[in-house]
């Protein structure tokens, strides 16, 4: 009897502490999951607001009509496009990074952690005034530039073609300083002695970069990956602040599209958008675990 | 043992749940928003405490306006809240799913229907004239027939060009679609790099076309309230707005930031733009560049017309003291408060009457607005509109980039209002 007094005392001493969170976690994060997933069988609007409960089920049609809907198939291909380009992008300049500062520039590296780790933390609102007068066709610094070197630069962010990469390169600068920083840790953690005994071995950098440090570095590698990963197929501030999804909608993403769907009052689709969102990530998590898990 | 009554708990839930959802959902058959029997105004001063919503500036400068209210009717008080443009919407429809809203709100023109659908906003009454307004600014306050709320202020869109450059070029104030290209040409001519910007992309693209579709004869809507959006009058007006950035004669592709600093260079003849911007001008180019810039009504073809915007004020149908509510919403659009209002805020009045107060009549960067005034028109209250002007926005987009044929991109602009449909029912 004593035991499971005992027991029970400290079962609920242990829900006390964790009621706060549970609470929270119920109320903010729960009822609205719960709640996006019944949106996207309904077919509710602005209007039903007042009486959430009395709209119809549709099944899956806003999922249908998310998918045949062209414009949704654009941002969905431009999202694709994106994560594709800059998800590597971005791990392999982290990585770099964080071996060139791991290796060399002692004395340096404070500030230059601190330099790539900067656009992580700055508002995008800031980096997007800055980046529009970086790519400013006429006067811009990156069409001066080009043009010392004798390159009529393209109008960056309203050129068809060049929208997307101006914003995968804008995307990577924000971001690389994350996953640097986390990779820089991950670096310090292997061992000296693993490297001295390749060296000993007849091993020069390049081999012990391929053999020691990146399967070493796999669960950090992993780990960034799928932050990366699940941030940038949310892909939204980018467009958001510097293109409006635009030119031509070129540079419409998946949240973008969700974002306007549900401004216009389209509860139900946007919901049902962001759960086909909601599937890609799990499916781009589950391949980079596959890809990237430590072999046993 | 330990399990069983969370068991119990969670399958008791979990029927909750489901009973809820089975006997909940469903839509009823009667319709959204009935406008009940109208209110009426009492007579005598107005009692109470009106709480009152406003946006921007109108926000932070209304307090000052509400003195004189409480002046007049000692037994008033009015409490202004300034809610920040950005995060209005939301916020008001918060307040109208939850039941608890201010009296009377500031409604921005295009933003009417879709309170009303969430059956926030109560119908206007019948004391309150439509005739004192601008024909335009009372349509933006009629969803499906029912008048909700008056308008407070307008704003419309004009031709800024730089006087001195057509002074060189011995150009006069365009009058039709031919002279207004000419203009554009002759202005190039004195020296602009471009003779006109119009916006070629983003949103709102649609508003600055649409006056050249009405100016063509178009309607968006017919009385029946369904679309006319593919016709020759939208063929002619999108080659007509297109034709200035495939010759050259406006930026392919405008950058909005650019196009003051561009006017006051020199480097941009003229642009379409509503009454804010001669602040902008002035506060970048000092108060001597007004006189270097003339306000003119846009061109006309078939028809005269222009874009009406600016706000509305309704009460809300949830309010808890509607008779002051209405109080104050006559007491601010009465022509004389509006002139007040106009010298505080530099708001342009919503009745006519007040126009012919010399404060307006006798200052010429403003009086060209009247006339503008009485032909603009406003888009459909309807609660799409902001999804249909966003396909506008994309197709018009297409065209000037010369993907899509004025022809093709019309019969477009029709399938995507008509797919969209009204939201009305």
């Amino acid at each position: 009897m004593t035991v499971s007094a005992r027991r029970r005392r400290t079962g609920l001493a242990a829900w006390g502490f964790a009621l706060p969170f549970t609470v929270l976690f119920a109320v903010f994060m729960l009822v609205p999951v719960a709640s996006s997933l019944y949106m996207a069988f309904t077919d509710m609007h602005g209007a039903d607001l007042r009486t959430p409960w009395a709209v119809n089920f549709v099944g899956f049609d806003n999922f249908v009509e998310a998918l045949t809907d062209p414009k949704f198939q654009q941002a969905a291909g431009n999202t694709l496009y994106f994560v594709g380009v800059a998800m590597p992008l971005t791990l392999a300049l982290a990585l770099l990074l964080a071996v060139l500062l791991n290796s060399g520039l002692v004395w340096f590296r404070s500030v230059f952690r601190v330099g790539f780790y900067a656009p992580v933390v700055t508002s995008i609102v800031a980096v997007a005034v800055v980046w529009r007068f970086l790519l400013q066709p006429d006067f811009g610094l990156v069409n001066s530039g080009l043009g010392v070197l004798g390159i009529d630069g393209p109008r960056w962010l309203t050129d068809e073609v060049w929208a997307m990469p101006s914003l995968i390169v804008m995307a990577t600068w924000r971001n690389v300083g994350y996953s640097m920083v986390i990779l820089l840790a991950g670096l310090q953690g292997i061992p000296r002695d693993v490297y001295e005994a390749s060296a000993i071995d007849g091993a020069g950098p390049v081999r012990q970069f391929r053999s020691i440090t990146v399967p070493l570095l796999r669960p950090t590698l992993l780990f960034c990956a799928v932050i990366t990963g699940i941030g940038y197929l949310q892909f939204f501030e980018e467009p958001f602040v510097m293109t409006q999804g635009g030119p031509l909608g070129a540079t419409n993403s998946v949240a973008y599209e969700v974002f306007n769907q549900f401004g216009f009052g389209n509860y139900g689709l946007s919901a049902a958008m962001s759960y086909i969102l909601f599937v890609a990530v799990v499916v781009l998590s589950y391949l980079q675990f596959r890809l990237l898990r430590t072999e046993k | 043992m330990n399990r069983t009554p969370r068991l119990v708990a969670a399958a008791t839930a979990s029927t909750l749940t489901l009973a809820l959802a089975l006997t909940g959902c469903g839509r009823s058959d009667e319709g959204g928003s009935t406008a009940e029997g109208s209110t009426e105004i009492t007579d005598g001063p107005a009692s109470g405490t009106v709480e009152v919503w406003a946006m921007g500036t109108e926000g932070e400068l209304l307090p000052e306006r509400a003195e004189q209210f409480e002046a007049d009717n000692p037994e008033v008080t009015v409490n202004v809240t300034p809610v920040p443009w950005e995060s209005s919407t939301e916020k008001i429809n918060t307040a109208i799913a939850t039941g608890e809203v201010p009296d009377v709100m500031q409604v921005g023109t295009t933003l009417v229907s879709g309170f009303v659908e969430l059956g926030g906003l109560a119908p206007t009454p019948e004391e309150i004239a439509p005739e004192a307004f601008f024909p335009g600014a009372w349509d933006t306050t009629v969803v499906d027939g029912t008048s909700y709320g008056v308008p407070w202020y307008v704003e419309s869109r004009v031709l800024y060009y730089r006087k001195d450059l057509a002074e060189k070029e011995g150009l006069v104030a365009p009058k039709t679609w031919a002279d207004l290209t000419d203009f554009a040409a002759g202005l190039q001519d004195a020296g602009a790099e471009h003779g006109i910007a119009l916006q070629t992309r983003g949103n709102s693209t649609a508003l600055m076309y649409l006056p050249f579709y009405w100016q063509a004869g178009g309607e968006i809507m017919d009385d029946a309230g369904e679309f006319t959006l593919d016709n020759d009058a939208q063929v002619e007006a999108l080659e007509y707005y297109s034709s200035f950035m495939r010759d050259g004669l406006a930026p392919p592709v405008l950058v909005e930031e650019e196009k003051v600093q561009n006017f006051v260079d020199g480097d941009l003849g003229s642009f379409v733009s509503g009454p804010w911007e001669r602040a902008n001008l002035l506060t970048t180019a000092g108060d001597d560049f007004a006189d270097s810039f003339g306000v003119v009504p846009l061109p006309s073809d078939e028809a005269t017309a222009s874009f009406i915007g600016g706000s509305n004020l309704g009460v809300l149908a949830d309010a808890e003291n509607p008779d002051a509510a209405w109080k104050f919403v006559q007491f601010a659009t009465d022509p004389a408060t509006q002139v007040d209002w106009f010298e505080i805020s530099n708001d342009l009045p919503a009745v006519q009457e007040s126009w012919t107060d010399p404060t307006l009549a006798d200052d010429d960067a403003v009086a060209v607005y009247e006339g503008v005034l009485e032909t603009a028109r406003s888009t459909p209250a309807i609660p799409t509109w902001a999804e249909i002007e966003h396909e506008i926005d994309l197709i018009i987009e297409q065209v000037i980039a010369g993907d899509l044929s004025p022809e093709d991109a019309s019969k477009q602009i029709q399938d995507a209002a008509t797919s969209i449909g009204t939201g009305l029912d």
